[in-house]
């Protein structure tokens, strides 16, 4: 057989299999998807995972929305549209028999800094850095950490914690067992509620500031520093206060009268001038205020 | 009549036929028939409304529970709470149905929170004891606590318990479940000892709030993933 001969016998067939190669695969494996959505001014972001996964978000300086991912397999689909600067994901159930593990899709999206998200997902992280915007961002048990993001922050969980690293401007946390740790804060209004959870604010209060703090069973810690103001109610039912700042608190100067319920435990006191509110409560767990170093 | 009685009457009686006395301050007061029109607006908007599926009881208890929890209403009144017969809200919230009404559903019942607010606050005449209003608010609250219950053995008996815990989300979602149940015990058992603790009472408020919310959810993934 001359080597022309097998040349025709063989490169057809090598060809059709180089051709069919990459497609067999990826119709049971992990596949990778790439979008390139151009802006113009500050967009809005939609993403609704149905399945479990991470969903990352970055910022850049570029007018433009790339999200990439992968999903597990072809029993759903990843779907995205755009209208002008609002751009929408979502992964849909195709094959209602699939497992859990294979309705799973991960995101990662670079948004320009000034980004308005909504983001939700049943597990896995959801992690968002350097995002200026309002955000509402739902998860069932994943958790949720933010670094560096300002705006008017809206975070649902059923058991999913959330870690929010200097993050600045309004900030609603609500959860069913998650925690709650806000750590070198700058936000100006804070409103944390969880059952179960624990709640940790580490850092600074804004003057004027108003922080609401409340959980059902757990810890609830506030560290705060000498050159901070603020007005302090810490109230609980049947838990225990840990007050380990009582050096440093006065008797409220603002004229208010607290009355003190003969159901509840706690105090009232200010910390220098008193201008920032703090409300600490807890059902049956622990109030910890203590100084930072 | 005054106004706070016209509203009164309306609430308990309906718009129409509004009784003798206040059909005669309705004539003479302008803010009360500015009242009358705007609820006459709303009936007849509902009236044309397609009929969708009725929405289910957590849905009234969880806004119920929010408007508590904020403290636009009061736990006893009878606005809210369906009377046991043909209460004129009963009929009205039935106007209200399917899930793209929640959202008027919630305004109506901000509104009505409102005007119940305000009726709580006129002066409390000798006649009528503030200890009165106090007295109702367990049961209002245990209320909501066995409508819940109801609304979690639906749920349960839509799912086998075999099918319920079949991933990791159902899983947490069971144990979060759990996790609310031993607190709202908790919570009630405080609650018969200390009735007046208002603390205790915006918990449970919430709790009752988050486990609405929750039974919507995993209802939600019953249907559309399991």
């Amino acid at each position: 057989m001359s080597l022309r001969l097998v040349g025709r016998s063989v490169l057809p067939v090598l060809g059709a299999g180089i051709f069919l190669w990459p497609a067999a695969p990826a119709q049971a494996g992990p596949q990778h998807f790439e979008k390139h959505f151009t802006v113009k001014g500050k967009p809005v972001v939609v993403i609704q995972n149905i399945g479990n996964g991470r969903i990352e978000v970055k910022s850049w300086r570029n007018p433009e929305v790339v999200l990439t991912g992968t999903q597990a397999s072809d029993k759903i689909s990843i779907e995205s549209e755009q209208a002008g600067d609002r751009i929408g994901v979502s992964s849909n159930l195709i094959d209602s028999s699939a497992q859990p593990t294979e309705m799973e899709a991960d995101f990662q999206l670079t948004v320009p800094e000034e980004t308005e998200l909504q983001l939700k997902t049943q597990t896995g992280l959801i992690f968002v850095e350097q995002v200026m915007g309002d955000m509402t961002l739902e998860s069932v048990a994943g958790d949720v950490h933010l670094k560096e993001v300002s705006g008017y922050i809206i975070v649902t969980t059923k058991s999913g914690s959330l870690v929010c690293t200097q993050c600045a401007g309004k900030l609603n946390f609500s959860s069913i067992s998650g925690s709650a740790q806000l750590l070198q804060p700058a936000l100006s209004n804070v409103n944390l509620f969880t059952t179960s959870g624990n709640i940790l604010f580490d850092g600074d209060f804004v003057r004027t500031g108003l922080y609401t703090m409340k959980s059902g069973k757990g810890v609830v810690e506030v560290r705060f520093s000498t050159s901070d103001s603020f007005d302090l109610n810490a109230q609980t039912s049947t838990g225990t206060v840990d007050n380990q700042a009582a050096d440093f608190l006065k008797p409220d100067s603002h004229g208010l009268k607290h009355l003190a319920s003969k159901y509840t435990r706690g105090f009232f006191g200010t910390i220098g001038q008193g201008l920032a509110k703090v409300e600490l409560s807890s059902y049956s767990g622990t109030i910890r205020i203590l100084k930072r170093d | 009549m005054r106004c706070n009685d016209v509203v009164g009457a309306i609430e308990l009686e309906g718009l129409s036929p509004l009784p003798e006395t206040a059909r005669e301050h309705l004539a003479g007061c302008t803010a009360c028939q500015s009242f009358v029109a705007d609820l006459n607006s709303i009936v007849s908007a509902a009236h044309e409304l397609p009929a969708e599926v009725e929405p289910p009881a957590r849905i009234w208890i969880s806004l119920r529970a929010q408007l508590v929890a904020e403290g636009l209403i009061h736990e006893g009144t009878r606005a809210i709470a369906p009377a046991p017969r043909g209460h004129w809200w009963e009929g009205f919230s039935g106007l209200l149905q399917g899930r793209a009404l929640a959202t008027a559903a919630v305004g109506l019942l901000i509104f009505a929170g409102g005007v119940v607010q305000l009726r709580n606050s006129a002066p409390v005449t000798p006649s009528e004891p503030a200890a009165k209003v106090q007295v109702q608010e367990p049961d209002a609250l245990a209320a909501s606590g066995t409508a819940l219950t109801n609304q979690e053995h639906e749920l349960r008996a839509a799912q086998p318990a075999g099918t319920l815990a079949s991933s990791p989300v159902d899983d947490s979602l069971q144990k979060d479940l759990q996790t609310l149940d031993a607190f709202i015990a908790e919570c009630e058992h405080h609650l018969k000892a200390n009735p007046h603790d208002q603390l205790a009472r915006e918990y449970l408020a919430g709790a009752y709030q988050q486990k609405a919310e929750l039974l919507a959810e995993m209802m939600d993934r019953g249907r559309s993933v399991n």
